[in-house]
């Protein structure tokens, strides 16, 4: 009866995550499309329309993954076919699998018994965010090689050398977050921001850990590939880099990987440094304020107001990527490797060392 | 003359707040964002012309698509010189002379052919016409068929226009 | 001889030479009109207007004789102001149609007034006298009256050339134009040359009436392949078409003249011509390539002569081709095939027509040619009679038509012989009854000499390439011999010309330098 039902949770939840990251994906190329397009004083999207009814764009997102999925599929002559094909979903599967780990809401009691609202909860949650993430590049790298043609390669190559320069910064600035907290189980992690700082502020990552939050929001977005950091497919200079190559429906799953990822570092960000699902001040009970004020809510409407704080946020940071994208423009190629070893390395190493005395002189060491 | 030395200037230096970035990044934010919210808002920076139904109203030198000019009884104005099709630098203009019933007119032609795939829009006919007989003030500019048999524009054709 | 200077140029002319003509022999071109090289002096067009030193008024130069000690100059202000007034006038009634008008680009009114004129028309086109325009008045002439500047060139040529008088001037002042008198078109052979001396637009002509401008014209230095004459001609061409073929200057041929028949042969060049090899298999011709169609008449041809013996192969050439393709024939059948059955179509349809001018009765170009090669007419008859009894059982047919013969005629002959290969230009009797067609090059589409009736061997040039995939005969001779084993390495009419100079008497120390423009007389006559 419990394997069951523990069958049942598993699936249902994976279903649930997988669900929520893919249908994000085609919001977040219209929210991209149209942000754009007004950010640039132009009008985006507003051409495919279904019954009359555009939504804003919304259907081209839509027509696109259709015409996409229509097109010839091509392999191009001289290609190594199985790394060929093989290289987007290298790509794709590591973005969803980061996401196992990631909890989207406070534990619940279901049929008397606590389920939590997370693919799985590992007590080395964030080791495995490392190891998983680190192997999206692959899918790069594999594609870039796999093509048989110059622009790819250098795509490829741009990836693994930005991938080596910035998964150092991206896992040293966690480092102190993992000294704040403790533990690197990420429901642990989440649970731990509940608590409030002196009393009044929320103790969120990026409250305690200011410095690491911004060497992990630069490691993220050059390990997602998001301009400034998008080299590998640097257009003005290599076609499209990694993916020149590709066409029709591998071509949208590499696209769709590039989304997810954007998603994951969103979600990643929001967990270790917004509070994850938290809402400040509000406990299962209610809201209690600073003041000793409290206002009693039902404990449904609590539970979605802390999934909703953890969408929001997501939302929040994802529309963060696609903002710098039209904000700032592509990092040279030798900018990124010094920004990467010169400023985030050394930057991180001091992070951790600044946090360790912190703790020693407060805690005393214990 | 004697060769004299320009002073280029040099970027200036970035002060220690600029060279950390952070202050520019979000002050760049806040440029984009400002644009986004304004355009949500209202619509009048819009600089897209939505194109099949609205259409740039072209300046009257604009050089469009070719037509035929007519005569007030309406035949071709164009009495086939040829001197068109020699200006032509895209050899695009293909004419056929024949005799005309009326003598006062003596030449005109059978067949007057240009090819809208070669025609590089340079004018250069409507200025050796020396009957004004064909015009490029049509204000059109994006002919689309899905042939290319199509884009061969007969003498009808552009008496039509 | 006068000695005589023009613009500071000093030059010996012999006596009775006009100071245009002895300007003409430094380089020095002064405006004319009426003034032709081969007709009389008329001095009406008052263009010629030079400064001649001791004269108190301008002299015109064409009816000036040369003294000696003479000093002429056409390039001071002096004359450039009497030759503009001279063109404002003559211009005056001028319709300026020149859109409309074939002479365009080629208009002695437009030459001049882009170098003396460029004014402005002070006369309103409604006070202009008008003029009837678009007059067929026979021949191959359109008139149009109105273009007319009264240079009486045409009048002189019909009165001193062909002796017909048809033209004339009528009325007077302001209304003078040139006219038939009521009731007799223009009737003569020569209608067309009227067309090239008008300098102006007013004699256009009928055949050439609107179907290219001039000046996309390219020329080629040919001779007319109409009869055994051989005007010399400019062929006129744009890509491959060929417009109208003018005549060239050669005072011992046609002077500066050619007939209306020889102005129409072009059309032979782009109507009803064979243009790919082909090959006939059950009753229908079939397309080939060059190879392959070349392969299967050597075949034949080898086969023929391993079965039946050389006896029974025959070559009958064609006058009609040039004397470098002559020779290679004779050569095929006398190397390669070793038959003894060779001879020449001595007649053509359309013979005996002639005058005592250009037009001669033989109609194709090269019959004397072919005779100074030593082909004979003797043997063409004798061939005929094998062919009847069914002696030949491999042809090979140069040209379109064998000698006068009917279409019937040709049908009924040709169906004894099992195989007929035809080497030639055009759709004809022989096209028809071919097993196997060879389609050479016109006379635009490659180089070579024909000899005229006179003896005279005469270059002509290639235009432009064969149209389709014809190929000059030179080229599909020495390719059929060479797959008989000849092993000949003839490249173009130049070599073949070589040879013939080697080893035939009559062409004996000629070459292409030596043959010019303007032909040589064969056998050292001249």
């Amino acid at each position: 009866m419990s394997g069951l039902f523990d069958l049942v949770v598993s699936v249902a939840r994976v279903a649930v995550m997988l669900a929520f990251t893919l249908s994000l994906v085609p919001i977040f190329v219209w929210a991209e499309r149209k942000g754009a397009a007004y950010i640039q004083d132009r009008r985006g999207p507003n051409r495919a329309r279904i019954l009359g009814l555009t939504l804003g764009g919304l259907f081209h997102p839509l027509a696109d993954a259709l015409k996409l999925l229509f097109k010839e599929d091509f392999i191009p002559d001289g290609a190594h076919r199985l790394f060929y094909q093989m290289a987007p979903m290298f790509a794709l599967a590591p973005a969803l699998m980061t996401f196992a780990v990631i909890p989207f809401g406070p534990p619940v009691e279901i049929a008397g018994r606590v389920v939590a609202l997370q693919v799985a909860d590992l007590n080395v949650g964030i080791l495995y965010i490392f190891a998983i993430s680190g192997m999206s590049v692959y899918g790069v790298i594999l594609a870039g090689w796999a093509s048989n043609s110059k622009y790819p390669l250098l795509g490829g190559l741009r990836a693994s050398a930005q991938m080596i320069s910035y998964e150092v910064a991206l896992g040293l600035s966690i480092i102190g977050l993992v000294m704040v907290f403790r533990s690197v189980r990420l429901s642990e992690i989440v649970a731990s921001q509940g608590t409030l700082l002196w009393g009044i502020v929320p103790k969120w990552g990026v409250f305690v850990q200011p410095l690491g939050f911004l060497l992990f929001l630069v490691a993220v977005f050059a390990e997602a590939n998001r301009t400034p950091f998008d080299l590998p497919e640097g257009e003005s200079e290599i076609v499209a880099g990694f993916h020149t190559e590709y066409g029709s429906f591998k071509f949208s799953i590499f696209f769709m990987a590039e989304y997810i990822h954007m998603v994951v570092g969103a979600a990643l960000i929001a967990t270790l440094f917004f509070g994850g699902w938290q809402v400040p001040y509000l406990a299962d009970s209610g809201f209690l304020l600073p003041g000793g004020l409290a206002l009693g809510l039902p404990g449904a409407l609590v539970f979605f107001l802390r999934i909703g704080a953890f969408v929001g946020k997501v939302f929040f940071f994802a529309w963060l990527f696609i903002w710098v994208r039209w904000t700032i423009p592509r990092f040279r190629y030798d900018q990124v490797m010094r920004l990467g070893w010169k400023v985030l390395l050394p930057l991180s190493l001091a992070n951790i060392f600044v946090t360790g005395l912190v703790l020693l002189l407060i805690d005393g060491g214990a | 003359m004697v060769i004299g030395v320009k002073k280029v200037a040099r970027p200036r230096k970035m002060s220690g707040g600029e060279s950390l970035y952070l202050l520019e990044i979000l002050k760049g934010l806040g440029v984009t964002m400002g644009h986004l919210l304004r355009n949500i808002r209202h619509q009048e920076n819009i600089a897209t012309m939505e194109y099949p139904e609205v259409r740039r109203v072209m300046p009257p030198r604009f050089r469009g698509l070719h037509r035929l000019m007519k005569r007030p009884d309406g035949t071709p104005r164009c009495v086939a010189c040829f001197c068109c099709s020699t200006a032509c630098p895209a050899v695009c203009i293909t004419i056929v002379a024949g005799e005309s019933p009326d003598p006062s007119i003596e030449k005109y032609p059978v067949r007057f052919d240009i090819d809208m795939l070669r025609c590089v829009f340079c004018g250069h006919c409507v200025e050796a016409c020396p009957c004004d007989a064909i015009r490029m003030d049509t204000g059109w500019f994006t002919p689309a068929e899905h042939t290319r048999e199509k884009l061969i524009y007969t003498i009808d054709m552009l008496l039509e226009k | 001889m006068p000695t005589f200077t023009i613009n500071g140029i000093s030059v010996d002319v012999p006596e009775r030479t006009t100071v245009l003509e002895a300007a003409k022999t430094v380089g020095i071109e002064i405006p004319h009109y009426c003034y032709h090289p081969k007709l009389s002096i008329a001095g009406n067009c008052r263009m010629c207007l030079v400064e001649v030193e001791k004269f108190p008024k301008l002299q015109i130069a064409c009816n000036t004789f040369v003294t000696d000690g003479m000093v002429v100059k056409s390039n001071t202000e002096k004359v450039r102001q009497a030759v503009t007034g001279v063109l404002e006038f003559l211009l005056i009634n001028h319709p300026i149609d020149c859109p409309i008008c074939d002479q365009a680009g080629e208009c002695g009114l437009q030459i001049y007034y882009m170098k003396y004129g460029l004014h402005k028309s002070r006369y309103a086109f409604e006070d202009k006298v008008h003029k009837k325009k678009v007059q067929d008045i026979g021949g191959q002439i359109i008139l149009d009256a109105e273009r007319c500047i009264l240079c009486s060139r045409c009048i002189r040529f019909l009165e001193e050339v062909t002796g017909t008088s048809e033209l004339e001037f009528f009325q007077r002042g302001d209304h003078s134009e040139i006219s038939l008198f009521p009731g007799r078109p223009l009737d003569n052979q020569y209608t067309g040359n009227l067309a090239d001396i008008c300098p102006v637009g007013a004699l256009t002509s009928k055949d050439f009436r609107f179907k290219c401008r001039v000046w996309n014209l390219r020329g080629a230095k040919s001779i007319c392949p109409g009869c055994a004459n051989g005007c010399n001609v400019e062929a006129h061409f744009k890509e491959n078409i060929l417009y109208r073929l003018v005549p060239r200057q050669n005072d011992e041929v046609n002077q500066t003249w050619m007939c209306d028949p020889g102005r129409l042969e072009y059309k032979k060049a782009n109507e009803g011509r064979l243009l790919t090899p082909a090959v006939r298999e059950h009753g229908g011709l079939k397309a080939e390539a060059w190879e392959a169609a070349l392969s299967a008449v050597a075949f034949r041809f080898w086969e023929t002569v391993e079965k039946n013996g050389s006896e029974s192969v025959a070559v009958i050439a064609s006058p009609a081709f040039s004397n470098e393709e002559l020779y290679l024939t004779r050569k095929l059948a006398d190397e390669v095939l070793r038959t003894p059955n060779l001879g020449f179509s001595p007649r053509t349809s359309g013979d005996g027509f002639s005058d005592d001018f250009l037009i001669k009765p033989d109609k194709n170009p090269n019959t004397q040619g072919a005779k100074l090669l030593g082909f004979s007419e003797e043997k063409f008859e004798d061939i005929v009679r094998k062919i009847s009894d069914g002696k030949v059982k491999a042809l090979l047919v140069f040209g379109n038509e064998i000698a006068d013969f009917s279409e019937e005629k040709t049908g009924e002959l040709l169906a004894g012989v099992p195989f007929v290969v035809q080497i030639g230009t055009n759709e004809g009797s022989v096209f028809r009854a071919a097993h196997a067609i060879l389609p050479s090059a016109s006379f635009v589409e490659r180089g070579g000499t024909f000899t005229n009736h006179a003896g005279r061997v005469q270059r002509f040039w290639m235009g432009f390439p064969p149209r389709g995939n014809a190929r000059s005969g030179i080229e599909i001779i020495t390719g059929l011999a060479n797959r008989l084993g000849a092993g000949w390495k003839f490249a173009g009419e130049a070599s073949v010309f070589r040879a013939i100079a080697q080893s035939e008497a009559p062409f004996a120390g000629m070459s292409y330098e030596s043959l010019g423009e303007q032909g040589q007389m064969a056998g050292g006559k001249g």
